[in-house]
């Protein structure tokens, strides 16, 4: 393999000029981009880093009152976030499990979107809060729900080669209750055999029941299933096409979706009374 | 590519490829006190702090340090060396291998959580593997050392 070369832009339009032409590959974190390098899955010929590109860092309030998480946020970033804590809490304890504190402290909400490995913790529970995936090319400004389009299947996102994702928006809860669990019968910093992310409409709301649960780790992609309360258990479990692998069997994995969606209601409904 | 960086405090400035890892690039100036275990950023063997956060040198991009503060287990000894003093005190080690990688992430934690009781110790090093001690002594170390 011949060396790539590596480039780091300081602004998001010099990034926009370099990542549509070769084979160019965006470095944000590059804690999976670099295990992918040592597998030799990838030979890019030219690696864009984005770490100096200060505009898409950090989480600032949005006129709407949601959470403009910038793609290069760090997940220890995210998972030191008061207001998310407050907002969305289900994303603030997803990025807070991720593997240890060195992988936390360099990986990125955008690397774990684009990387699109169904086993991670942040998307399940970005899908679950709705959030909607800033993305820029040479045409401008795109946003995708992740609920409708941004997943493809695995490791395949709506992101196009030449273009970037910028942030990501993430509804706040207001009324609802919300919450992530990962079941990791091997070791806590493995990644997921199953999650869960469950953010209720409470009783008080005009949404009354309304239940927007994602589950990680059980198909290609996160799977979203929006239901209520009494079917949730039932879809959960319908909704999971996992594959027998190491951290489960096929038929294991879709019993544990089902098991823990049913230990995350009860957690939130018990939070209720 | 020309790298030029804080390593241990002092600038220094070497070759490196695009794709280098950290830990070697650290490792061929002589800092042979890193090591790499895993090679996928699980053991923690190669830990080092770069702008003072813990991170895994086998996953780091030699070029991503260019105008970085980066501190191995060298320089960490030296500027905490209290420590160091509490892995010897507490016997916080046996064969040896992770203890670079533990005491570089006991250092960041003195500076991320000085006051950190037991189970966040636990949580803040539950991604630095040893085979050997049980992590009893671990723990300990890292207790005398924030209490220090």
């Amino acid at each position: 393999m011949t060396d790539p070369e590596f480039v780091a832009p300081t602004m998001l339009h010099h990034v926009l000029d370099v990542v549509g032409v070769d084979d160019a590959i965006i470095v944000s974190g590059g804690t999976s981009l670099a295990v992918m390098l040592k597998q030799r899955l990838i030979e890019p010929e030219k690696l864009v880093w984005l770490g100096r590109v200060a505009e898409l860092k950090g989480i600032r309030q949005a006129a709407d009152g949601s959470w403009r998480v910038g793609a290069c946020t760090t997940l220890a970033e995210v998972a030191a976030s008061p207001e998310l804590w407050r907002d969305a809490p289900m994303v603030a304890q997803a990025a807070s499990v991720v593997a240890n504190p060195r992988i936390r402290n360099v990986a990125t909400v955008g690397g774990a979107l684009v990387h699109a490995d169904p086993r991670q913790d942040l998307p399940p529970a970005l899908l679950a809060a709705g959030a909607i995936v800033g993305i820029r090319g040479p045409g401008g400004e795109r946003l995708v729900p992740l609920r409708n389009g941004f997943f493809r299947g695995l490791m395949e996102t709506a992101v196009e080669h030449g273009e970037v994702v910028t942030h990501v928006c993430v509804p706040p809860r207001r009324d609802a209750v919300e919450a992530y669990r990962r079941f990791t019968p091997q070791s806590v910093d493995d990644y997921p055999t199953v999650s869960v992310a469950a953010r209720l409409e409470r009783k008080d709301s005009g949404r009354a029941g309304q239940l927007n649960l994602a589950l990680g780790g059980v198909a290609p992609t996160p799977v979203l299933v929006q239901t209520d309360v009494a079917n949730a258990a039932a879809a959960a479990r319908a909704a999971a096409s996992p594959t027998s692998d190491e951290r489960g069997s096929a038929e294991y994995k879709t019993a544990m979706a089902e098991v823990w969606t049913q230990r995350v209601l009860a957690e939130l409904l018990e939070g209720e009374t | 590519m020309k790298l030029t960086f804080h390593l241990n405090g002092r600038m220094i400035e070497l070759e490196a490829g695009p794709t280098a890892f950290l830990v070697d690039v650290l490792r061929s100036t002589g800092l042979t006190g890193t090591k790499e275990g895993c090679g996928m950023g699980v053991c923690g063997a190669c830990t080092v702090l770069v702008d003072d956060r813990p991170v895994s040198s086998c996953l780091y991009l030699a070029p991503c340090v260019d105008g970085a503060d980066v501190w191995t287990v060298e320089g960490l000894a030296e500027r905490f060396p209290q420590v160091v003093d509490a892995f010897v005190a507490e016997e916080g080690m046996q064969c040896g291998i992770c203890t670079p990688g533990q005491v570089a992430a006991v250092c960041a934690l003195t500076l991320e959580k000085p006051a950190a009781a037991e189970p966040e110790i636990r949580e803040y090093l539950n991604g630095n593997l040893c085979r050997c001690t049980g992590y009893q002594t671990i723990v300990a170390a890292a207790k005398a050392a924030l209490d220090a």
